[in-house]
């Protein structure tokens, strides 16, 4: 697969690989990296210097610092979502494509179902009502998020389902489980990754978007958080733009990075393998 | 023409199942029901909550409740917001029109721009100019849609004071609304339009090493007639299944955009009932837009089975 891919892919799949370990050890090694403690404060409202970069916010609190620790729980939040969904993706996928009949009609037919349901809405709903916390958002957005991952593996499974390997193990007298796991499952993790970097990238806008509404845990600061204080603080109107640019521009750069990823597992069978075709992916 | 039954099953499965979720929510969330029906921002003594739950039939057994509650449905009696002093289905359908003023014209412009800008990157992939497009609408496709708002709301407003920077209207003449509509219009059209773009972009690109193509190519077709004529058609399918798909996500993005550019649309009713805590507020709105999104869902698959007769049954 490597020697197919292209030079101008290559590129950006290493420039996707680079951010994204950056970003990720930003997030694990942030109390090293903060200069202050996300709790401390000092002088409201300052502009960008030398020893506060960002400025600080309306309570005095250092934006620097505040965007160190935010990438914590804006990663956190898409790469688990991502984890749960394409985990519950995966399962109804191989099932639906593996067993055919009535199983794929009642499982395709539920996925519909979820797909038809606006899930943005939905999730605000759910938040207003319940206290918004992480764990909440990760697990709703993880039961929504599913559906297009299950209906890609689903097509692959079915296309590798009557293939000679698959046939044999059935002759030989394995179990359906062991089929899906042992002989199916290991040809279509180049499938599964790239639909993971997707599932993850469009977490996070979610998230992000949520997080600017005020339903985002209070108590702990994801970018989408910075921003909705920046907005409803007056740090907008007052043109403060280092409260809300670094935050926003760190969501988009870290979807961008998956999405380069996200580049290296494309198909090349189908002649493409020298252009690079981007995924719809909702949010 | 026949429609596919399975599909309406399918809505019609989905349409229950989110009256049902909207029927039990309040019901089943920590918390009195009372409060949760009403809204967190009315406060009450205790004695009038015990005739308010008598008044909503909330100590009837579930069954009843949820009987009277399609009942209700089917009058269009969403409920009554103690926020807004007035009945949620009127609140939301004056505020739906606004909605759909910025949606509307949005979705249409960012069909037509998304898909000739996105055949064109697909049909001539070495140029400058689409390696441009392609990046500036892959910048657009990966920021969230609020963020994008800001920055035009900054740049454009603040800034250069080239637009007004909130409200649908300060006078309500023609050009008063136009230049209030722009830039949202302007943002919600670039969100749509990445969308198609990338579609469009990569169904050209399959489509046009098409032995039909080569046909066409063979025959003498100038390569433009032949990308317009031709493969257009053929590539432009995608883009028509993603259509519904997008209304829903355009939907919930102008609700983010609204919220930006204070227009005072169903986002900006979302909002202020979060903020409030008005809880029959948001479950109308979520009904309607559930509704809404199903229904394009339908008008879309209507429209795929008359454009392309090979779509039958099992698609």
């Amino acid at each position: 697969m490597k020697d197919s891919i292209s030079n101008q892919k290559k590129y950006f799949t290493r420039i996707g690989g680079f951010l994204f370990i950056l970003f990720l050890l930003v997030a694990i090694f942030a109390p090293l990296i903060a200069p202050f403690q996300f709790t401390d404060r000092f002088d409201p409202f300052l502009p960008p210097g030398s020893k506060h970069l960002l400025g600080t916010n309306d309570i005095g609190n250092d934006l620097f610092t505040e965007f160190i620790y935010g990438s914590r729980i804006t990663l956190l939040v898409g790469l688990l979502t991502g984890a749960f969904s394409i985990s519950i993706g995966v399962f109804i996928g191989l099932f639906a494509g593996y067993h055919g009949g009535l199983i794929d009609e009642i499982l395709m037919g539920f996925t519909d179902i979820v797909l038809t349901i606006p899930r943005i809405p939905l999730i605000i709903v759910l938040s207003a009502f319940l206290r918004p916390s992480v764990g909440l958002m990760i697990l709703v957005m993880s039961v929504l998020w599913w559906t297009s991952t299950a209906r890609v593996i689903r097509s692959r499974t079915m296309q590798i389902r009557s293939m000679g390997f698959v046939e044999s193990a059935r002759c030989l007298g394995f179990s359906s489980w062991h089929i899906l796991f042992y002989e199916i499952l290991p040809n279509i993790v180049m499938i599964i990754i790239p639909e993971y970097l997707i599932t993850v990238a469009s977490a996070m806008i979610s998230e992000a978007s949520l997080s600017f509404l005020g339903l985002g845990d209070p108590s702990l600061k994801s970018w989408g958080m910075m921003i909705h204080h920046a907005f409803q603080r007056g740090g907008f109107l007052n043109g403060m733009w280092w409260w809300y640019l670094p935050p926003g521009l760190g969501v988009t750069v870290f979807v961008l990075s998956m999405v380069f990823l996200s580049f290296a597992f494309e198909e090349t069978e189908t002649g493409m393998g020298e252009e690079i075709v981007i995924a719809p992916f909702n949010h | 023409m026949v429609f596919p039954t399975k599909k309406i099953i399918r809505y019609l499965f989905a349409l229950f199942f989110i009256i049902t979720l909207n029927f039990f929510l309040p019901r089943a969330m920590p918390g009195d029901p009372v409060i949760n029906l009403l809204g967190e921002d009315y406060v009450v003594r205790k004695e009038a909550i015990e005739k308010i739950r008598e008044e909503m039939g909330l100590n009837r057994p579930l069954l009843v409740q949820y009987a009277n509650y399609w009942k209700d449905l089917f009058r269009f009696d969403l409920g009554y917001s103690y926020h807004f002093r007035t009945r949620v289905s009127s609140l939301i359908l004056s505020r739906l029109k606004w909605t759909f003023i910025l949606v509307a014209p949005s979705l249409i412009l960012g069909v037509i721009v998304g898909a000739l800008a996105g055949s064109l990157a697909g049909w001539k992939k070495k140029s400058k100019g689409n390696a441009f497009s392609f990046f500036f609408f892959l910048f657009i496709y990966c920021s969230p849609p609020f963020f994008i708002s800001l920055l035009f709301l900054y740049f454009f407003g603040f800034r250069l004071s080239l637009f007004p920077l909130k409200g649908f209207y300060t006078t309500g003449n023609w050009i008063d609304v136009l230049k209030h509509l722009f830039l949202p219009i302007l943002v919600t059209t670039l969100f749509s339009a990445s969308r198609n773009y990338m579609v469009m972009r990569g169904s050209v690109l399959q489509e046009k090493e098409k032995l039909y193509v080569w046909y066409a190519r063979a025959k003498g077709h100038l390569e433009d007639s032949l990308l317009f004529r031709h493969v257009f058609k053929n590539a432009s399918l995608p883009v028509i299944t993603l259509f519904a798909l997008d209304f829903g996500f355009l939907f919930a993005g102008a609700l983010f955009i609204e919220i930006v550019f204070s227009l005072n649309g169903m986002g900006t009713l979302i909002y202020q009932s979060i903020l409030s805590r008005d809880y029959p507020v948001l479950q109308g709105t979520f009904l309607i837009i559930s509704f809404m999104v199903i229904i394009a869902n339908y008008l879309t698959d209507w429209f795929y089975n008359w454009i392309d007769p090979r779509v039958k049954e099992n698609r």
